[in-house]
């Protein structure tokens, strides 16, 4: 890190180009190779644990990628939630399925061509946004950082308000929805069960 | 040269540390247990009281064929105990011991989220295992870790969250430089949860019903031999120790004592560490195995609304005296 | 963590108390007990270094006091695995006074145990009638070849010399048949000896 800093405090004064990349932007570059070659493997692996934990990979990968851009609560709440919460759910479910060790035959769709072409259409939509957003816009990161927990906190709940508090609605309609479905599923397999028992009385 | 020499050193300390920790840990955990028990314990190896009980074990297993099952998925089998350990050691790496800027690892912004989060990644390691063992046994202890931190996880993010709130940071030096006495009654029952599901999250009896060894022979980790099996055993108590510091830090005031809080500090978080070691072994000791659905009880009638009655009470009171 | 519920309450619980106790009572009282045995000193007797303090009539190994055996074989057709061996021949013994009869005596050649057959039931030492067994503490016999462990009698006899004392009787208990048969005819002699003396006093 330390001659990373200081090529990036030499190279300061110049507009950073493409052509003479700190150790920061190399070290970036390589761990979204390492994200992306991950997530294509766990898309593509037939081996169904081993595309959840190739999921680890590149979620951890995104983790680091925030990491490298000074957004560290980012990065640590990925990794709570995506790697810690939702890989283990996954995990959970997948234990309970049938999952041989090894390939499963059947982990092929036959839809992988439209699927395919949803994803790159998606990745293309996004990439082309956010390309366009920014355009060439570079991120100070030998200033004081951009992502703290001050900075995303101010920035959630000031200009995102409504945003946050939108979603935070839509999560409790996702939970009520939850606890009502598992309620009724409940309720019908105690309606058959009860008059059976009275009539055994 | 100086910066690179500071750091070296510190990743070194730590090292030690996650070394050596876990092993009195343990050393502790044989007799005290064996005491409580009416016993003695180890007596023999190293010649005063079995000291050296814990290097013998890892000899012992040093020595142990390594066995991977035939039908085992074997990179991923290979890899789990690593996955299961490593995160302990990053863990350590944040917990400050003292005021001073140097008595911490690495100063971290968010730190509490980062130490959280790592802690939830160490449990994916006993997922692996129990995954690639090719066991029954091994699923079912996989199955249950699972379940396990899903349920507890919650809590003990809600708790933790309680005092961030109360210190206004996230950053684990920052909530020991706000820290007050009067924080210790306000946050008791955070603490409190924050301990109990920090326990099952270790898969610590009374919650050990992921390796429940009557049922189910290890849980995830039956398959294991030599030191592959040591190391799983060693996030164990690597883990006590990294619950107990965080504990420590969060609830107890970590360097603030009754007196030397200058000088002392790193003594003081030791000490509250050490007895909150004891209180894991003691626990260990003096309850029984709480059931598979006793378990997810707990966790989601008790320690979730406590929780979310800390952060109320947290709020509240934090809006009354600002 | 959850407290014992109110039906499952334990018994000690002493009557005219209400029976719902303060929640968490039965977790204190549960982490008390373990508080406690850890300050009081363990039970392990830390045998190989000290030697335990073992109860006098420890069944650890059979002992023989030969000149008390007569070789009537009663303990070795009592014994329910038939492990012990006894070799015998019978000698002549010059009369006692000059013109009486010749007598002839058992004399004992071989007593052996098979401790790998013994089961420690005791029988044995139960039938002798004339008290040549007894059992002694002694149980560092242990050997690595199976047939090592047939004691003969010399090793038997070694054994004997570590047989206790037997303990004190209880206070209180009854005493012991022989001395109340002894003492019931001491008592007999006394009286005997008294009632001629009577009519003498009454003169």
């Amino acid at each position: 890190m330390t001659p990373a800093a200081a090529t990036a405090v030499l190279a300061a004064p110049a507009p950073p180009g493409f052509l003479s990349p700190t150790g920061v932007e190399i070290a970036f570059l390589l761990v979204g190779l390492v994200t992306l070659g991950a997530a294509l493997v766990s898309v593509t692996t037939r081996q169904l644990v081993h595309a959840a934990l190739w999921l680890v990979v590149a979620l951890g990968g995104l983790a680091v990628e925030y990491l490298l851009l000074t957004a560290e609560f980012i990065a640590w709440v990925q990794v709570l939630i995506y790697v810690g919460s939702v890989v283990v759910l996954l995990l959970f479910g997948l234990m309970l399925t049938k999952a041989p060790i090894g390939r499963s035959p059947d982990a092929d769709s036959g839809n992988r061509w439209a699927a395919l072409t949803v994803a790159v259409a998606a990745a293309v939509a996004l990439v082309w946004v956010v390309v366009d957003a920014f355009r060439t816009t570079w991120i100070d990161l030998d200033g004081p950082a951009a992502g703290t927990t001050e900075v995303t906190g101010a920035s959630l709940f000031r200009h995102w308000v409504l945003p946050f508090e939108a979603l935070s609605v839509l999560l409790l309609a996702a939970l009520v929805g939850a606890i009502v479905l598992s309620r009724k599923a409940k309720a019908d397999a105690a309606a058959p069960a009860a008059p059976g028992k009275e009539g055994a009385r | 040269m100086n910066d690179a020499l500071d750091v070296t050193l510190r990743l070194l300390v730590v090292f030690v540390v996650f070394l050596t920790f876990p092993l009195i840990v343990g050393q502790t955990e044989h007799k005290v247990m064996a005491h409580m028990q009416g016993r003695l314990g180890p007596m023999y190896a190293g010649g005063f009281h079995g000291w050296a009980q814990l290097i013998a074990d890892g000899v012992k297993f040093a020595q142990k064929e390594d066995v991977v099952p035939a039908g085992a998925d074997r990179r991923v089998f290979q890899l789990a105990p690593a996955v299961a350990l490593l995160p302990y050691l990053l863990v350590l790496l944040a917990i400050p011991i003292g005021p001073s800027e140097g008595a911490v690892g690495q100063v971290l912004d968010a730190g509490v989220f980062f130490v959280l989060a790592v802690m939830g990644v160490g449990v994916l390691g006993s997922l692996m295992a129990g995954w690639a063992s090719a066991n029954k046994f091994s699923l079912l202890g996989g199955l249950r870790t699972a379940a396990q931190l899903l349920a507890y996880e919650l809590p003990m993010l809600l708790a933790a969250a309680s005092v961030a709130m109360a210190a206004g940071t996230v950053s684990l030096p920052g909530i020991l430089h706000a820290f007050h006495w009067w924080w210790l009654p306000w946050q008791i029952v955070g603490a409190i949860v924050f301990f109990v599901a920090g326990l099952a999250e270790l898969q610590r009896p009374p919650f050990d019903m992921p390796v429940a060894d009557s049922e189910i022979i290890f849980g995830a980790y039956t398959e294991y031999t030599g030191l592959r099996f040591a190391l799983f055993l060693l996030a164990e108590y690597a883990g006590i120790v990294v619950l107990c510091g965080l504990t420590t830090v969060l609830f107890l005031g970590g360097w603030h004592g009754p007196w030397g809080a200058d000088g002392l500090g790193w003594f003081w978080t030791l000490v509250k560490t050490a007895v909150l070691a004891f209180l894991v072994i003691w626990l260990r000791v003096t309850y029984p195995r709480l059931r598979e659905d006793q378990l997810q009880k707990l966790s989601w009638t008790l320690l979730v609304p406590l929780s979310l009655a800390q952060i109320a009470l947290t709020g509240i009171v934090k809006v009354v005296i600002s | 963590m959850s407290h014992p519920s109110p039906d499952h309450h334990p018994v000690t619980t002493p009557p005219g108390r209400p029976r719902r106790s303060i929640p968490g009572a039965g977790l204190a009282k549960g982490l008390a007990v373990t508080l406690r045995t850890m300050t009081r000193k363990s039970v392990t007797e830390q045998y190989p270094d000290a030697l335990p303090e073992l109860p006098p009539r420890t069944r650890g190994v059979i002992g023989l006091f030969e000149e008390n055996c007569t070789v009537c074989m009663l303990c070795a057709r009592e014994c329910p695995d038939w492990c012990i061996y006894i070799d015998s021949h019978k000698e002549t013994v010059p009369p006692a006074a000059p013109g009486g009869r010749e007598r002839s005596r058992n004399v004992l050649d071989r007593f052996a145990i098979d401790f790998s057959l013994c089961m420690y039931c005791g029988i044995c030492i139960e039938v002798c009638p004339f008290d040549a067994l007894f059992w002694s503490p002694e149980f560092e016999y242990a050997e690595t070849d199976i047939r090592d462990l047939t004691h003969e009698r010399d090793k038997l006899r070694e054994w004997m010399w570590t047989v206790p004392a037997p303990p004190a009787l209880d206070p209180g208990a009854e005493e012991p048949k022989e001395i109340a048969a002894a003492r019931k005819t001491a008592e007999k002699l006394a009286a005997a000896q008294a009632e001629p003396a009577d009519p003498q006093e009454g003169a």
